[in-house]
């Protein structure tokens, strides 16, 4: 059987920290992510060279709680979903978050793993405009940018 | 751009406007003061020989052909951006791209789409898309006695302070959604001026017959939602997550729906109330 690769975070992304949690944005895909304190530690520790039960351990010392590999292993999916891990041909190992929650015990010491995406808007969707269907005059005013010659915004 | 400069030029305007240069010229003398008051609030005049942006207005002559429609024709360097009968749309038009040119192009300022007011010395901003009721909300707020800054741009600078980005409030008649302008003064609102720390960010839809329901966001979370709301991450990320991540500090954040706009303005105001020594703006 092969052995799975370690995961390791990509290096390529701009980050922020905002207390516990950590923003990050991905300037290839232009999606910006909020990682709560246990999915940005987790980021932090993929090296590479840290196995899941490894950083299990060193998660553990750091929220000084108790954390179960189905933990490392949730917060992993998460961040690989999310395309903040280097891409391996074996991918990391898929855990449910049932299975993570059972793990952590209805009372956990430490939050599950939650990373929230957003995809950052180009400048035209970001300021105001109209959305498509919407009676406009020119371009300008649409959020897609096209005027139709019927005088509605459309894609 | 070649056959546009040939075209031949009345007059024109060199502007500055957040550190971003940009001109206007037209094909008819006697038209700036119409212009001007479509300019980015605050512009300067520049001497500059370079602008990042040229606009041209091409207006119709007034020996044009009978029969011909009286085209007045607006670009951006050399793209068509409006044309219409109608000067005050293709002005419109003017304003529309040349505020969100500055908005992306600006190296000094981080532009976020979001109402803002000012109250007890601090800001309090309502990011939010088109059509989600942010005027509104910053009419009811103005009502209750905060001070205006914006119904469109919170204008932050590097150590996180939210500046004014004062224009006439545009107020959409809902069976058109074309917008009419009312000035501050004209409802009564007093003006802001100084930059402002951040006090709350309420980010919130209008839903009829809902009654209000804000949850709290963590700072990661609300400055995600501000990001999702920035004119310019994608050109400037770096500049823009710093920024935000100056402005964020010690701020409320509250998501949610929300009814009406006067129960939801005052319900905001006492977000700010509690634990705020701050003085009036």
């Amino acid at each position: 059987m092969k052995e799975r690769q370690n995961p390791k975070a990509r290096m390529d992304c701009l980050t922020r920290q905002f207390g516990d949690e950590l923003l990050v944005y991905d300037q290839e895909r232009n999606v910006g992510h909020c990682l709560n304190p246990t999915a940005a530690a987790a980021w932090k520790l993929c090296d590479g060279k840290t196995d899941p039960s490894e950083l299990a351990t060193i998660l553990a010392r750091q929220f000084s709680a108790p954390v179960d590999e189905p933990v490392v292993l949730l917060a992993l999916d998460e961040l690989s979903k999310a395309k903040l891990l280097v891409e391996t041909e074996r991918p990391v190992r898929r855990t449910s978050r049932r299975e993570a929650i059972r793990a952590i015990g209805i009372v956990g010491a430490i939050a599950l793993p939650i990373v929230t995406s957003l995809v950052a808007p180009t400048p035209a969707r970001a300021a105001s405009c109209l959305a498509n269907g919407k009676p406009c005059l020119s371009g300008v005013q649409c959020c897609s940018g096209k005027c139709g010659t019927g005088g509605h915004c459309n894609a | 751009m070649q056959k546009l400069d040939r075209l031949g030029w009345a007059e024109g305007i060199g502007v500055q406007s957040f550190g971003v240069y940009a001109g206007v010229r037209v094909s008819a003398a006697g038209m700036l003061p119409q212009i001007l008051p479509f300019l980015p609030p605050g512009w300067k005049n520049s001497r500059r020989a370079t602008v990042q942006r040229l606009y041209s207005l091409v207006v119709p002559r007034a020996n044009q052909t009978a029969g011909l429609r009286r085209m007045h024709i607006l670009y951006a360097d050399s793209e068509r951006i409006a044309r219409d009968t109608d000067l005050n749309q293709v002005l419109a038009a003017l304003e529309t791209d040349l505020h969100r040119y500055v908005a992306e192009a600006s190296p000094d300022m981080t532009f976020l789409h979001a109402g803002v007011v000012g109250w007890q010395g601090r800001a309090i901003l309502l990011p939010g898309r088109s059509l989600s009721g942010k005027t509104t909300l910053v009419r009811e707020l103005l009502r209750l006695g905060a001070t205006y800054y914006s119904d469109e741009f919170a204008v932050v600078d590097n150590f996180g302070k939210v500046h004014p980005f004062m224009r006439p409030l545009g107020i959409r008649e809902d069976s058109t959604y074309v917008q009419t302008k009312y000035t501050p003064e004209a409802l009564g609102a007093s003006l802001g001026g100084k930059p402002l720390p951040l006090g709350a960010v309420v980010i919130c839809n209008y839903k009829t017959g809902a009654r209000g329901k804000l949850r709290p966001l963590s700072h990661g979370q609300g400055a995600l939602e501000l990001m999702g709301n920035s004119i310019a991450v994608r050109t400037q990320p770096q500049p823009t997550l710093r920024r935000i991540q100056k402005l964020v500090k010690g701020a409320v954040f509250v998501k949610g729906t929300r009814g009406e706009a006067s129960e939801a303005a005052s319900s905001i105001l006492n977000l700010l109330c509690t634990g705020n020594s701050g003085e009036n703006v």
